[in-house]
């Protein structure tokens, strides 16, 4: 009897100490994330409330306001959002036609793999990659003036410029909508559909009623997440437009470089309105992606 | 019956057709560094670049540190929280959470703020300024890198704990009179192989081409290499672009190899 | 002419038959179950009702009106699913009145409807709750209601109850029953559990691998099954091997013992069948020594207690058969090992192939 019980008393009787001894587990992690993650980001949180003295100021803040930095942050939410609206429709077709639209599975299987692929390969390559098809002796530009005899550069067209930029993020954009959509789609019980034509709706109030009100959350809070994803993109415009495009974040890197702000507190603002943009569009993605997982539990 | 889904289709020509193209642009481009014929010429030059040589060793370098420092930080906290402390899963999920609201551009501001002059805490420096010698400045770059795959490795590992119901494992385990190690060397690791591969090969596929952060520590990484040399070769910029491809698609390609059927999906990072 | 007919009714899923010949009169406001093992067909003869499935061959009329080539959204069919396929971002109220709307009814109107509804499925106050707020028995009363709401000609159930506990689906069930019996709605309900489909039915469809084998009232079924595979598959049988020693005067024998049958015997004499006997219609006793009684003798086997019956193993020499007596306090049972001996009356049991 004592023997059989003892398994069960040992916790009992290290309960006390363990309860202090258990948080000794996960202290190396949060001093990490204090330290390299919190510290950083706080300070430069505190360095847009100081001034050069260090005393506490709302300069910084108001400086903001000025028109070149207005207009970085006004580009960036434009390409953002066009990229996170162009790649979310797109992904979310995508991802229709290989969840249900009736393909074959090794179609899935292919496209899921892509997206894995695509969805990670940002930065310098990605860049020199549309340098390759959509530069000025690019593949794609090359085929359609000597084929199509059409000039997109003649027609206004310019890589390195807001639509060039954008249709570069759509690259890493539409496949992170595939990845997160597709199993969406799958969620949509084929019960929902019978359901729904059982008591006579047609295949449109279908979509109008349930399967798109089921959806909506989820694609918007990707999209959210997309806008997100390009707004804090730095390598590939870079790469790409070499700083010649008034983004936050090739502002902040310019600042970084070299204070071209001349002021350090305004280059901490800066840093700090976009995380305050960041931290928004993240909350709303899990605030409308908690509310999906309720329905569908 | 049914009919023939052609707008399937057409999504999916259209979704490949913007896969391929920018891949068979730069395949092109990298083979047209001689006149009118097809070369791997430009291939044969960039590999054999001593600068290309030694950056992205150091990027290789910079990633297996990466890897390790961010095992040894998750896999015993994921583990523990779950077996001891579910309470602070939230907070964990939060902070692992937190690398997607501050960019990288935005973290290596800040690491640059905090650590190149010394940390003082109550006006005593603890930490001297890391930015000062070559070695202090890789460590913060593999730190700043492991915050940057923070999401990748935690959600990998934790999906990997949650799927094996780590709790009832470790009892059994006692019951049967294993010792701590044995429980997590021999029970735990090997089951967390799958995730641990995957959340590798994701931080392994960020930081051997990762630009940002390399830059601004002025490490010299393979990003910042492949950045500038597009401004003075021509070609072979863009054989290197489809070799770190080629890199990314076997990482991806293995890691759905190794998770194909337990569900774990992987998103994307490091731009 | 019947309310819902179904003729010569067949299904093919990629040459491989699911259904076939299925012909079948439905009266208004009957209670018909579809009754049989898994993958006989039952929720595709059921699919095929609702236009989910169209036939292969045959046709399905309604009320007099060929509804073979109909699209469900047009059939005025409604359909309990057995996952309950609630819409989830829909209250249940919205849910209740789904069809309603669609059916551009006006809103007060289905208002109305849907407080109706909540009352028959008595869950009034739960109109605003979410389905995920709910338990999966009042998800599936929901289910119900909004199946009727739009008063369908016809009410189909697929399994409604299995996912459901034990309790839960008894007390359901007769729910169904009640409400279906108030709106006198024509209903056909799938299930394989047997005990389901005798208790709520007025009529039985008993199907095996896509055929029917027999059609009848519970009664009709559980005590005059027409094939074997009813006999087993409808209740316990015991199935002893005998061989036909006087079909003219119905008996058998079985070890060197005759056995007398309360029913025709259609087979030649000497004949191998098989007697069936259910084991509720036979009792323990002593040996009588009357050798025109039916009696058997064994040792027992094992002793199962149920519950309200305990079910009783006897081996009687080259086959072993249950015998079911009802739980009494003074009931003696025997133990394991025991000689004992069965005795049962002619009339109730019959012999098949
Ligand atoms: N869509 C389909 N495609 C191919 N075969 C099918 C399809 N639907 C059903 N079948 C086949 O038809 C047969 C009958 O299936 P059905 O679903 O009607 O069985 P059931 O009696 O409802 O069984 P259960 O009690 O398990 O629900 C099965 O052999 C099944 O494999
Ligand atoms: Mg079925």
């Amino acid at each position: 009897m004592t023997q059989a019980s003892l398994p069960l008393q040992k916790p009992a009787t290290i309960r006390p100490r363990g309860a202090v001894f258990n948080w000794i587990g996960v202290i190396p992690f949060f001093l990490f994330a204090i330290a390299f993650l919190f510290l950083p980001s706080s300070s430069l949180f505190i360095g847009s409330f100081q001034n050069s003295e260090g005393g506490f100021t709302f300069d910084n803040i108001l400086g903001l306001s000025q028109p070149k930095i207005l207009d970085s942050y006004w580009l960036s939410i434009r390409v953002s959002a066009v990229t996170a609206i162009g790649g979310g429709i797109f992904g979310f077709l995508l991802a229709y036609a290989v969840s249900i639209g009736g393909l074959p599975a090794w179609v899935r299987s292919s496209i899921t793999t892509f997206s894995g692929v695509a969805s990670n390969f940002a930065g310098v390559p990605l860049a020199y990659a549309f340098v390759a098809v959509l530069g000025r002796v690019g593949f794609v530009t090359g085929i359609l003036k000597d084929i199509f005899n059409i000039d997109i550069y003649e027609a206004g067209f310019n890589l390195y410029s807001f639509w060039g930029l954008s249709l570069t993020y759509m690259y890493f954009q539409f496949p992170l909508m595939v990845l997160v959509m597709a199993p969406a789609l799958d969620g949509l019980k084929r019960e929902w559909r019978e359901a729904c034509e059982n008591l006579g709706a047609t295949s449109f109030e279908y979509w109008r009623y349930v399967a798109m009100p089921i959806l909506l959350p989820s694609l918007l809070g990707t999209m959210i997440l997309l806008f997100g994803n390009a707004f804090g993109a730095y390598a590939t415009a870079l790469a790409l437009t070499g700083g010649t495009l008034n983004l936050v974040t090739i502002q902040i890197g310019a600042q970084i470089r070299g204070d071209v702000l001349h002021n350090p507190g305004l280059g901490y603002a800066l840093a700090f309105g976009m995380v305050v943009i960041m931290a928004i569009s993240i909350a709303a993605y899990t605030w409308l992606q908690r509310r999906t997982e309720r329905w569908l539990r | 019956m049914r009919r023939f889904p052609l707008w399937s289709w057409f999504w999916f020509l259209l979704g490949t057709l913007y896969f391929f193209l920018p891949l068979l642009g730069t395949l092109n481009f990298s083979l047209r560094i001689r006149r009118d014929v097809l070369s791997l010429d430009a291939y044969n030059n960039a590999l054999t670049d001593p600068e290309f040589i030694r950056t992205f060793v150091f990027s290789n370098q910079m990633a297996v540190m990466t890897i390790l420092v961010s095992i040894l930080l998750i896999v015993p906290t994921a583990y523990w929280a779950h077996l001891r402390l579910p309470q602070v899963r939230p907070a964990l999920d939060f902070i692992t959470l937190m690398p997607f609201v501050i960019p990288a551009i935005i973290l290596v501001f800040g690491l640059i703020k905090t650590y190149s002059r010394p940390l003082t805490v109550f006006g005593l420096p603890v930490v001297p300024p890391l930015t000062n010698t070559v070695f202090s400045t890789n460590i913060l770059l593999i730190f700043g890198y492991t915050v940057l795959c923070l999401p990748y490795m935690y959600r990998s590992v934790d999906n990997g704990l949650r799927a094996m119901d780590v709790r009832t494992l470790t009892e059994a385990a006692q019951i049967l009179g294993a010792g701590w190690p044995t429980i997590l060397f021999r029970i735990i690791l090997p089951n967390l192989r799958t995730a641990l591969l995957s959340g590798a090969l994701l931080t392994f596929s960020i930081v051997v081409g990762e630009l940002t952060l390399a830059t601004f520590l002025a490490r010299p990484a393979f990003g910042p290499y492949l950045a500038l040399l597009g401004n003075h070769k021509p070609y072979e910029p863009f054989a290197l672009s489809l070799i770190s491809f080629a890199l990314t698609w076997v990482a991806m390609g293995i890691i759905q190899f190794v998770t194909r059927g337990s569900g774990q999906g992987q998103l994307a990072g490091g731009h | 002419m019947a309310y819902l007919e179904l003729e010569n009714v067949r299904k093919e899923f990629n040459n491989s038959v699911a259904v076939e010949n299925f012909n079948l009169k439905v009266e208004r406001g009957e209670f018909v179950s579809f009754l049989g093992p898994s993958g006989c067909g039952k929720t595709t003869t059921l699919r095929m009702i609702a236009g989910f499935e169209l036939p292969t061959s045959g046709a399905i009329t309604i009320n007099g009106v060929d509804m073979t080539d109909t699209p469900p959204n047009k059939r005025n069919v409604g359909m309990v699913f057995q996952a309950y396929a609630l819409f989830p971002n829909m209250t249940v109220a919205d849910n209740i009145g789904f069809g309603l709307k669609i059916a551009k009814r006006p809103a007060d109107e289905i208002k109305k409807r849907v407080k109706e509804m909540l009352d028959l499925i008595h869950l009034p106050v739960k109109g605003d709750s979410y389905p995920y707020q709910l338990s999966g028995g009042q998800q599936q009363r929901v289910a119900l209601a909004r199946a009727l709401a739009f008063q369908p000609q016809v009410l189909l159930l697929d399994e409604p109850l299995s996912a459901l506990d034990a309790k839960i689906r008894v007390e359901l069930r007769s729910e169904i029953r009640r409400i279906q019996q108030q709106l006198g709605i024509t209903t056909i309900y799938v299930t394989h559990d047997q005990e389901e489909a005798l208790s709520i039915s007025d009529r039985i469809v008993v199907m095996s691998a896509g055929k029917m084998e027999q059609v009848g009232t519970p009664f009709e079924i559980y005590n005059f099954p027409q094939t074997s595979f009813t006999a087993s598959f409808v209740g316990q049988l015991n199935l002893l091997p005998v061989t036909v020693s006087d079909a003219e005067g119905r008996r058998c024998a079985f070890n060197g013992r005759a056995l007398a049958v309360g029913q025709p015997i259609r087979f030649a004499n000497g004949a191998s069948v098989r007697l069936a006997l259910r084991p509720e219609e036979l009792n323990l006793g002593g040996a009588s020594g009357d050798s025109q009684r039916n009696e058997l003798t064994g040792a027992v086997e094992s002793v199962n207690f149920l519950g309200s019956v305990v079910r009783i193993r006897v081996d009687v020499g080259g086959a072993t058969i249950s015998i079911d007596l009802f739980n009494e306090r003074q009931l003696v049972l025997p133990k394991a090992g025991e000689q004992v001996t069965v005795n049962f009356p002619a009339e109730s049991c019959w012999v098949m192939e």
